[in-house]
This record gives structure tokens, C-alpha cells and sequence, in this order.
């Protein structure tokens, strides 16, 4: 059994930047290291990775010390275990099955997306991250909820301020101040639309929630919803600008796609490529040994889905996009208890109807120049703009 | 040895070898059987092991897994298990697994 490594050089600021070559050397090199600037330990290839999230009596999601609690004013779901955690997400899970997924939100979103899409001026250029990847997002984000009365903008300022609070590790109080803010906006609005949801049941997750057998408190309603909105515009933002600046850049592959109408997987090759959600922690509940190494208790564990995305153990030539690779599950969704809830929903809202409605109505568009594209995340990653000439 | 047949939805079957103590979904996952997708490994959680079983030695499905079977793609009907929640035993050799067909 061999000490854990420590990692003194990499910086947040440079997994920020550009982690995967830095990943790619972990794999390689040391796939169990603790990072000293974080004071965490990253795990990197893929069979660690999967097996560290389905195995939750060992690898904890409860974090007492995470800045979720306080971003979100609640203890949530995401950070909870067992049937605590079953038992909050089943309330709000029947609002993104697929049943209701092809029942509501299928209809919705196309033409939401037809609509949204159509506002775009033809041959002109635009930035698609920002005039069309968070808007739409949003909007279907809204309705599945029961939020229609929210406005994109406020959506998509409500989902970044929790993704601040969330990530704010060095407790700046400003930060607190904005999340905090727009907890008192979320608030009021789920006090405003509560009452129509009682009236009028609905397949939205805050009147599924609301109307439920055996309802769960109402405080953790609010926190479900949060979440959702927490993480929920971000992943199928950054996964359809990802998606987009994948296709765009390999134009072979997109004419095959749309041959083979292979929409469905770009969307897979894409989440793959560039996991919207890069990482997840655990704590350590006991001594548990990961590949070579012996971890004690109450250890912080990361479980660098986007490494394991690109694990050479899996994935030839990992490091590109290619929409028509062997195929292999991956771990975008991650796995185990916390398996992404919307994934159906993401599937079928980009991979079904947005990808093919936007190359129908744009079947030239092209970008102005992939090197304008800026990269960045750490914890979630994706494009910060996409600027592309319609045609 | 148990025996395991899955049967596709176009007739196709393959019977294979289950260790005993795996579930009959990472049986299908370690035989590569189409349909069974298991994204969540197996925690209770995705539906995406959905499968059909006429079969009283398989029991009855828990409270948990009918909710997540009102969650499921596919067409649920009343033989319709999680295959996550069938653990392989001598007991059942010969067990019929069918998987179920997409409904778009």
C-alpha cells in the first residue's frame, strides 16, 4: 500500500482554464492524488470514479461543511443520502419521467423551440450561448417547474447567483449577500404561484410536489426547486453550446449526422466530450482503499467525471469529438443514487428536437472562428460564447 | 450454474450464465444484452433497467421500485420489473427475461 501523492503545482486557476491535459496526466500518472491547493483528493480514471458514486455507504453526498447549506438556505437533496434523499427526489421525480416527458414537456418544447429559433436573424451573426443556449433552457426550465411566471432573466440570475453561493468555498460574504437576494425573489414567486398549483394540479414538479399523497415539508418543496433551477440551466446550456461547437468544428461528422439523423448521439458524444458537470465530491465514511492507496475517514474525494469521460481504459483517442465512436456508456450523468434526473429530459429537448429543428432552419451556419470560442470551468465547463453566422 | 434467457423484442434471444449474488442487470451488463442500459448501477434510481418477467420465484417489486417503474421509457405492465432488484440465485435457473420495446 503506497502513501497518496500530493500534487503541489496544479492550480484552480489552471483546471479552470484547460483541466485536461492536466486529467489526462493524472490518469496516467498518479489517478488517486490529493491536490494540495484544494486539500482534496482527485480520482481520475473511469472504474474508480463509477464505483466511488454507487457505493454511497462508503462515499457520503452529506457534506456539513458545504457551501450548498447556506447558498441554498436549505440542507438539500444533492447532499443527502439513502431514504432521506430517495424520499425527496421521488416527490419530484415523476415531473421528468418519460411518461410526462412525452404527455407536456416534448410538445412544449418544440414550440418553445420553434419560437425561440425563429427569433434569430438569418445571416446575421450572433452569439447562440447567449441568445439561444440559456434562454431556452430557461424557459422549459420554468414550465417543468411551475415557474412560468419567471422571466428567462430572471432564471438563468437565480441559477448562477445558487451556483456562486454553492461554489463559494472561501465564504465571501458578498457572494452570500446575491445568493441570499435571490432566495428571497424564489421565495416569494413559489408563495405567489402555490396557490394555482393546489387549484389546478399539474405534471410540474412543484405542483406533483404540492399535491402528493404523502407531501413532503414544505421547506424541502422550495429546496427541490432550487436545486432544479441550481442545475438545471446550466447542464443543458453548456451541453448544447458544447454540442454545437463540437459539430461545427468537425464538419464531416455533421454531415453525417444529419444523414444518418444521428442527433441523439452527437447529443451523447457531447456530454462526453466536455461533461457540463466536471466533478463531484464525497466524504469518506470509513478507511477505504482506492486503486493502490489506503484513504482514511472524512476525506474529501473528487470524482473527476470529466477525466473519467476521456479514460483511454475505455475511450480510444478520448480526446475527440467523435460523434460515431464505439459506443460506451459514460459517466456525464454520473451514477449510483444521484444519478442526473434530468437526463431524459436533456436527451430528448437537445438530442430530439433542438438539434435537428436548428440545422433545419440553419443547415449553413457556421462559426466565425473557433478560436474566438472561450473555454472555461472547473467544476462545470462549457463554452462562455458561441458566435455563429446563421445560414 | 443459474441459466438466464433475455429475449428481445423482435424474438431474438441469448441465454447466458449468471454468477450467483450478481443481479440479473449486471448479468444482461456483463453479456452485453441490448435494452438494458442500468445508468444509475444499479442504485434504484433511472429506470433504464426495465424488463418483463412472468416469473413468481422473482417475488414481488418493493414500493420503491413501482415508483421508479412509473418512471420507466417503456410500455410498464403489470410483469414489468427493475432487473436491478433481482439478485441471481441457483434458484432461479431458467429464469425468461424479456426486454422491452421504445415507445416514441
Amino acid at each position: 500500500m503506497l502513501d497518496i501523492p500530493v500534487n503541489e503545482a496544479v492550480t484552480l486557476a489552471d483546471l479552470t482554464r484547460d483541466p485536461y491535459p492536466i486529467y489526462r496526466q493524472m490518469r496516467a500518472e498518479t489517478p488517486v492524488v490529493r491536490v494540495a491547493q484544494t486539500n482534496r483528493i482527485f480520482v481520475t480514471r473511469f472504474e474508480h470514479t463509477k464505483w466511488i458514486k454507487e457505493n454511497p455507504e462508503i462515499f457520503s453526498s452529506d457534506d456539513p461543511m458545504t457551501p450548498m447549506k447556506p447558498a441554498f438556505q436549505a440542507h438539500t437533496l444533492m447532499r443527502k443520502d439513502g431514504d432521506e434523499h430517495r424520499a425527496e427526489r421521488m416527490a419530484m421525480q415523476p415531473a421528468f419521467s418519460p411518461k410526462v416527458i412525452r404527455t407536456d414537456w416534448a410538445e412544449l418544447y418544440t414550440k418553445l423551440a420553434e419560437d425561440y429559433v425563429s427569433r434569430l436573424p438569418k445571416g446575421e451573426t450572433v452569439d447562440l450561448f447567449a441568445d439561444l443556449c440559456g434562454p431556452i433552457a430557461a424557459r422549459i426550465l420554468a414550465h417543468m417547474l411551475g415557474l412560468e411566471e419567471a422571466t428567462d432573466e430572471q432564471m438563468q440570475r437565480w441559477s448562477q447567483r445558487l451556483i456562486d453561493g454553492a461554489g463559494n468555498f472561501g465564504n465571501d460574504p458578498e457572494l452570500f449577500a446575491l445568493s441570499d437576494a435571490a432566495n428571497a425573489e424564489m421565495n416569494a414567486l413559489f408563495e405567489q404561484v402555490m396557490p394555482r398549483h393546489i387549484a389546478a394540479p399539474n405534471n410540474s414538479a412543484f405542483s406533483v410536489m404540492l399535491n402528493a399523497k404523502m407531501p413532503i415539508p414544505v421547506s424541502q418543496m422550495y429546496a427541490n426547486i432550487k436545486i432544479a433551477i441550481g442545475g438545471g440551466i446550466n447542464e443543458p446550456r453548456d451541453a448544447l453550446a458544447t454540442i454545437l461547437y463540437g459539430l461545427l468544428t468537425n464538419p464531416e461528422q455533421l454531415e453525417e449526422v444529419k444523414r444518418q439523423e444521428a442527433w441523439l448521439d452527437a447529443f451523447e458524444e457531447g456530454v462526453r466530450w466536455v461533461a457540463p458537470i466536471q466533478v463531484s465530491g464525497r466524504r469518506t465514511t470509513q478507511e477505504v482503499q482506492i486503486g493502490d492507496h489506503v484513504i482514511g475517514p472524512n476525506e474529501t474525494v473528487m470524482t473527476i467525471q470529466a477525466s473519467a469521460n476521456r479514460d483511454e481504459a475505455i475511450y480510444a483517442d478520448g480526446e475527440a469529438f467523435n460523434v460515431f465512436r464505439d459506443k460506451h456508456p459514460h459517466q456525464a450523468f454520473g451514477s449510483g443514487p444521484h444519478h442526473c434526473a434530468g437526463a431524459q429530459v436533456a436527451r430528448r429537448t437537445l438530442g430530439q428536437i433542438m438539434l435537428p429543428l436548428l440545422f433545419e432552419r440553419f443547415p449553413n451556419m457556421a462559426l466565425t472562428d473557433p478560436k474566438e470560442v472561450i473555454w472555461s470551468g472547473f467544476g462545470f465547463r462549457g463554452p462562455l460564447n458561441l458566435p455563429v453566422t446563421l445560414a | 450454474m443459474t441459466k438466464i434467457t433475455f429475449v428481445q423484442p423482435d424474438g431474438r434471444s441469448q441465454t447466458v450464465s449468471a454468477r450467483a449474488g450478481d443481479s440479473v442487470m449486471q448479468t444482461a451488463l456483463a453479456h452485453s444484452i441490448d435494452g438494458i442500459f442500468a445508468e444509475c448501477g444499479g442504485a434504484m434510481m433511472c429506470a433504464t433497467c426495465h424488463c418483463y418477467i412472468e416469473d413468481a420465484r422473482t417475488g414481488e417489486a418493493s414500493q420503491g421500485e413501482e415508483d421508479l417503474l412509473d418512471c420507466a421509457e417503456d410500455e410498464v405492465r403489470p410483469s414489468s420489473r427493475l432487473s436491478c432488484q433481482i439478485k441471481v440465485s441457483e434458484d432461479l435457473d431458467g429464469l425468461v427475461v424479456h426486454l422491452p420495446v421504445t415507445v416514441d
